[in-house]
C-alpha cells in the first residue's frame, strides 16, 4: 500500500478484505462518493470473474465504468509462484500499470437497444415448419426462408411414417396450411440469406428471392434458426455402387416417390417379386450410423407386404438399429414369411441378364449371390447442400461431415456456436421426424424464455472506431472482421463500423496499416502508457 | 522452363529497329486504332536526364517514351495507384512498366489501391535497372551503359536488388513482350488473360506462334538470377540478422522517410510515423533515455523500419524502390527481399503473381503453420 500511495495523483489507497460481497460493495460505493474519485483501480482477482460486478458500483456511485481498471493480482501474481516476494512486486507493479492506464482512459457512454423478438427459420422441411408454427403460436413474427419453391423437405416424399405407420400427407398439409395462413408467419420460398450479422437480438439479415437479379429483403430478427436438413450419399461415391448400368436399381428417396405415386414397379411395368433392401451402405465410409435407415427401410418392407401380395423381401443389413419404446416391436412385427433378414459385411450390386443380382459376403466369410426384381438402397444421411453455405453466411462452424456443430453435445444441442443462431433437425444430424420436431419446438421454447418482447440488451461500447481522415480504404480491417461489422463505403472509399454490430475484438485495429481503425478503451495512448509502466 | 500452354503469342515483325522501338511503335499504332484511349510510359524527362511515368493520349508524344529505360525514379506501381485509384471511367489505359511495377500494381489492386478494370497491365522482360544515384551524377554515361547491359542481359552494372530478381522474364500482368533468347530485332507479344487476347485480336496479331526459343533464353537468366539471390541474400543475413546486426544496418538510417515514400506498396494517407500521434511527452523520452542509458534522436528510427516490414514484408516486390532513394546508401531492398522471402515462403505466397491470389493477412486458414516451420 506504501508502494502505491506514493504515486502522483492517487487521492487514497485501501484495502478490503472481501470487496465482492454486498457489503464489500456498499464500503466501495461509499468511499468513491465519499473521496469523489474521478479514476479507479482494484487490485483483486480476474475481470472474467468480478469486473462486471465492480463496473456496476461504479456506476451506482456515479462514477463512470470505464474510468476503473482491475489489476488481476490473483490470477498473474499470487497463484503464478510460492515465492511470496517477487508476487508482491509483480503485483505492485501490475497495480501501477492498472494506475498509469487508467488517467488515460475516456469515460464511455452506454446504449441500450430493445431486444427484437422476431425470429428468422432456414429452410422449411418439418423441423422448420415445426419452429414457425409454436413461435407463431405465441403471437412471434416468424420469417420462413426456403430455397425450393415449395414448403415441407424431404418428408413431403413419404406416403407414412414409423413406428406408428401415421399418414405423413395430411400431417404435412395441415403443418403447411398452418404456416401459410398465419399472418405471423411471412414465406419466403424459392430464397436464400445472403448475409446474417450481429447477435443475439439484434441480427441484421438480407434474404435474396429468386434469381440473383431481383431485389433483396433487409429483414431485423433476434434469433436465427437453421434447420437445412439433410440429403442422402450419392451410392455412386461409395465402392461397389456405381450404378449407372444396372436396372430396378433405387435409393430410398427415389423409393418412396415410387411408392408415393402408387405404382412400384420395375422397368418392365410388372410389380416386384422379390425385392433386396441393403442397409448401411456408406456407413464405414462416411464414420457415422444414420440411424433412421433401418427404420425407414422396415417400413419400405411393409409398403411393399401392404401393396403386393406375392412380394418377398430381403433386408441385407450389418447392425440393425431399432433403439427405444416402440422401434423393436416394429421390427419384430415387421418380419414374417415374406420379410426376411440377412445379416451381412459387405456387399455389392452388379446385373445379370437385365436383373440386379446382389452379391454379398455373410457373416461367416461365405460369398452369396441374390437375384432380385429390384433393389432398394438405405445410402448414409448427409448434409443438405444449403449447410455449407449458410455456415458460411452466418460464420458458424461444421463438424467435419459438414453437419452444423452444436455447441454442446449434451448440454448444448439446440445451439450453434454463436449466440441467438439455432439448430432444428437433420442440418444438426440424422434425425427421425419425431426427433426433428421435438428439436424444433426445444428452440422455439429456448427463443420464447430468453428473448423476451421489451428486454433490452446494451451493446458493447468498447468498439472499434474508424478515423476517416487516416482510412485509405484497402479493406483490410473488411476482411478480417469476424462480425461483418465493417464495410466499405465505396462513394468515399473508406471504411465503416457498424457500432450495434461490432463487438470490439479488435481484429481491425491491428490489421489496419495506417492506424485508422483503433478500439475504445484500449487506444494507442492506454497501451503505450500500460507498457511504458511494465518497462520501466 | 516455363508453362507456355496457356500463352498467346504473337511474333513482332522487324522493320529495322531495336526491341524499344518496336514497343514504342506498337503502342501508337493501338492509340492510333483506338485500342486504348491512353498509354501510361516512362517519357524521358524535359532535360533528358531522367525519366517519368507520362499519361500520353496523342500517339505523336510517344516519341519520347522510353518502355524499358535505364532506371526507375517512380515505380509504375505508385503512378498507376495516383491514375486509378478510383478506377478509369470507361477509359481503357495501356500501362507499360518492369515486371516488378506490375506486381506492385497488382498488389495495389488486391488492397483496393488501384482498380484494374479499364488497365491492360504490360511488361517486357527486364534487363535490370541501373542504381538511380550513379545514373543521376551522369545521365549520358548511364544511358550508355544501359544499352550494353539490355543487349547483353549481362546483370553487369544493375542494381544488387535486379541481379536477385525473380520476375525479371516472367508474365504478370496481361500482355508480356518476350525477346531474350531471339534473334536481334525479333520479339514475341504474349498473352495470359482474356484482356490481352483482345488487345491482339483487335490489333490483328496472328498468335500460335512457337515460344520455345524465348522460354529457353530466359532460363538461363532466371537461372543466374535465382543462384544470385541465394548468394547475395546468404550474405546478407551474415550481416543484418540479429538485434544488434539489425541495427547496425540501419544505424546509417537519417530517418527522411524516402523509402516510405517511394514504396510502391506503402499505401497509407498518412505514415502513422510522420503523423503527430506518433509523439509522446518529452518525459517520456526522457524515462527511456534513464532506463537505457541514452535514447537516440528522433526516436523510433528502428521502430519504423521494423514497421514497415511488418507492413509491407508479405506484398514486397523487391522493386528495390526504397534502395535508389535512400541517400544513405542502406541495402534497404535486399534487407526487405530477405526478411519478405521469408514471410511469403511462410505463407507459400508470391505477390503480385495474381489478383485472385488473396494476401494471407486476409484470408483465415485453419492449417496454417501446421507441422514444422522451416522458418523457426
Amino acid at each position: 500500500m506504501e508502494a502505491l500511495d506514493s504515486r502522483d495523483e492517487v487521492v487514497v489507497v485501501e484495502r478490503h478484505r472481501l470487496l465482492c460481497s454486498h457489503d464489500g460493495k456498499s464500503w466501495l460505493e461509499n468511499r468513491i462518493r465519499e473521496n469523489s474519485l474521478t479514476h479507479l483501480v482494484i487490485a483483486a482477482c480476474s475481470p472474467r470473474d468480478r469486473e462486471q460486478i465492480f463496473m456496476e458500483a461504479c456506476g451506482r456511485a456515479g462514477l463512470n465504468p470505464h474510468l476503473f481498471q482491475l489489476a488481476n493480482v490473483r490470477e498473474h501474481c499470487a497463484w503464478t509462484t510460492d515465492r511470496k516476494e517477487e508476487a508482491t512486486e509483480k503485483a505492485i507493479r501490475m497495480t501501477r500499470i492498472a494506475i498509469a492506464r487508467v488517467r488515460y482512459q475516456a469515460p464511455l457512454e452506454k446504449k441500450e437497444i430493445e431486444v427484437n423478438p422476431d425470429v428468422l427459420v432456414v429452410g422449411g422441411g418439418v423441423a422448420g415448419l415445426r419452429a414457425c408454427a409454436t413461435l407463431a403460436s405465441q403471437l412471434r413474427k416468424v420469417f420462413l426462408v426456403e430455397s425450393t419453391d415449395r414448403l415441407g423437405g424431404m418428408i413431403a416424399r413419404f406416403e407414412k411414417a414409423f413406428p406408428d405407420m401415421r399418414d405423413v400427407k395430411s400431417y404435412l398439409e395441415n403443418l403447411v396450411n398452418d404456416v401459410r395462413s398465419n399472418p405471423r408467419i411471412e414465406v419466403m420460398t424459392e430464397a436464400k440469406v445472403e448475409r446474417i450479422i450481429g447477435f443475439f437480438g439484434n441480427f441484421e439479415i438480407v434474404v435474396r428471392k429468386g434469381g440473383s437479379d431481383s431485389g433483396a429483403t433487409e429483414l431485423r430478427v433476434g434469433a436465427v434458426i437453421l434447420a437445412t436438413g439433410a440429403s442422402l450419399a450419392d451410392p455412386k461415391g461409395i465402392e461397389g455402387f456405381d450404378l449407372c448400368a444396372v436396372p430396378d436399381v433405387f435409393t430410398a428417396l427415389e423409393f418412396e416417390d415410387m411408392n408415393r405415386r402408387g405404382c412400384i414397379v420395375c422397368r418392365n411395368g410388372s410389380p416386384p417379386k422379390s425385392v433386396a433392401i441393403i442397409h448401411c451402405i456408406g456407413r464405414e465410409e462416411k464414420g457415422y450410423c444414420s440411424g433412421i435407415c433401418c427404420m425407414y427401410s422396415l417400413k419400405f418392407s411393409r409398403y411393399l407386404t401392404d401393396k403386393i401380395s406375392s412380394v418377398q423381401v430381403t433386408h441385407l443389413y450389418r447392425d440393425m438399429c431399432v433403439p427405444g419404446r416402440f422401434y423393436q416391436d416394429y421390427f419384430e412385427e415387421s418380419l414374417g414369411d415374406r420379410v426376411k433378414i440377412v445379416r451381412h459385411r459387405k456387399s455389392r450390386v452388379t446385373e445379370k441378364e437385365g436383373r440386379p443380382i446382389v452379391l454379398y459376403e455373410d457373416v461367416n466369410g461365405r460369398e452369396n449371390a441374390l437375384a432380385v426384381d429390384m433393389v432398394i438402397l438405405a445410402p448414409a444421411m448427409e448434409p443438405a447442400d444449403g449447410s455449407r453455405r449458410i455456415a458460411e453466411v452466418a460464420g458458424i462452424p461444421l463438424d467435419k461431415e459438414g453437419f452444423i456443430l452444436e455447441r454442446h453435445p449434451k448440454l448444448a444441442t439446440e445451439s450453434s456456436g454463436k449466440d441467438g443462431i439455432y439448430i432444428a433437425g437433420c442440418a444438426q444430424e440424422p434425425k427421425s421426424i419425431e426427433e426433428s420436431v421435438i428439436q424444433a419446438e426445444a428452440v422455439a421454447g429456448k427463443i420464447m424464455a430468453s428473448l423476451v418482447p421489451g428486454r433490452k440488451i446494451e451493446p458493447e461500447v468498447r468498439i472499434s472506431t474508424i478515423a476517416d481522415s487516416f482510412c485509405q480504404g484497402c479493406g483490410s480491417c473488411v476482411a478480417v472482421c469476424p462480425y461483418g461489422a465493417v464495410s466499405l463505403d465505396e462513394r468515399r472509399k473508406v471504411a465503416v463500423v457498424n457500432e450495434v454490430i461490432c463487438r470490439g475484438c479488435g481484429n481491425c485495429a491491428a490489421a489496419c496499416p495506417s492506424g485508422a481503425a483503433s478500439i475504445r478503451h484500449y487506444t494507442r495512448s492506454q497501451m503505450y502508457q500500460e507498457i511504458m509502466e511494465a518497462v520501466r | 522452363m516455363i508453362s507456355l500452354d496457356r500463352l498467346r503469342v504473337a511474333a513482332l515483325v522487324s522493320d529495322g529497329n531495336d526491341v524499344k522501338e518496336m514497343i514504342v511503335s506498337l503502342l501508337g499504332k493501338a492509340l492510333r486504332e483506338g485500342v486504348f484511349d491512353a498509354v501510361l510510359v516512362p517519357l524521358v524527362a524535359p532535360g533528358q536526364d531522367s525519366y517519368d511515368y507520362v499519361l500520353v493520349g496523342n500517339p505523336s508524344l510517344l516519341k519520347g517514351a522510353n518502355p524499358i529505360p535505364p532506371v526507375v525514379p517512380v515505380s509504375g506501381g505508385r503512378a498507376l495507384m495516383s491514375l486509378a485509384r478510383r478506377g478509369t471511367g470507361d477509359m481503357r489505359i495501356a500501362a507499360v512498366m518492369r515486371p516488378c511495377e506490375i506486381r506492385a500494381a497488382i498488389e495495389l489492386a488486391k488492397l483496393g489501391q488501384v482498380d484494374l478494370k479499364g488497365i491492360t497491365l504490360i511488361g517486357m522482360d527486364c534487363p535490370g535497372a541501373l542504381p538511380l544515384q550513379d545514373f543521376v551524377k551522369s545521365p549520358e554515361d548511364g544511358e550508355e551503359k544501359f544499352k550494353t547491359v539490355l543487349r547483353s542481359f549481362d546483370d553487369d552494372g544493375v542494381r544488387p536488388v535486379c541481379k536477385m530478381c525473380r520476375s525479371s522474364a516472367t508474365l504478370f500482368g496481361d500482355l508480356h513482350f518476350g525477346f531474350v533468347g531471339l534473334e536481334d530485332r525479333s520479339c514475341f507479344l504474349m498473352s495470359q488473360t482474356t484482356k490481352g487476347n483482345d488487345v491482339l485480336d483487335r490489333m490483328s496479331l496472328g498468335t500460335g506462334v512457337d515460344a520455345s526459343a524465348w522460354a529457353r533464353g530466359i532460363e538461363g537468366l532466371s537461372a543466374r538470377r535465382e543462384a544470385g539471390r541465394t548468394e547475395t541474400l546468404g550474405e546478407l543475413s551474415e550481416r543484418v540478422v540479429g538485434t544488434e546486426k539489425l541495427l547496425r544496418a540501419f544505424g546509417d538510417c537519417i530517418n527522411c522517410h524516402n523509402c516510405m515514400r517511394v514504396c510502391p506498396i506503402c499505401y497509407c494517407r498518412v505514415c502513422g510515423f510522420d503523423s503527430q500521434r506518433g509523439g509522446h511527452p518529452a518525459v517520456d523520452y526522457f524515462q527511456r533515455a534513464q532506463s537505457k542509458g541514452s535514447l537516440r534522436l528522433p526516436a523510433d528510427t528502428m521502430l519504423f523500419h521494423l514497421g514497415r516490414m511488418a507492413h509491407m514484408s508479405l506484398s514486397c516486390v523487391s522493386c528495390g524502390a526504397c534502395e535508389d532513394a535512400c541517400p544513405a546508401s542502406i541495402p534497404i531492398a535486399q534487407i526487405f527481399s530477405l526478411v519478405g522471402d521469408r514471410a511469403q515462403r511462410a505463407f507459400d505466397y508470391f505477390p503480385g503473381s495474381s489478383v485472385d491470389d488473396a494476401i494471407p493477412l486476409l484470408v483465415f486458414r485453419e492449417e496454417e503453420f501446421e507441422g514444422d516451420d522451416e522458418n523457426g
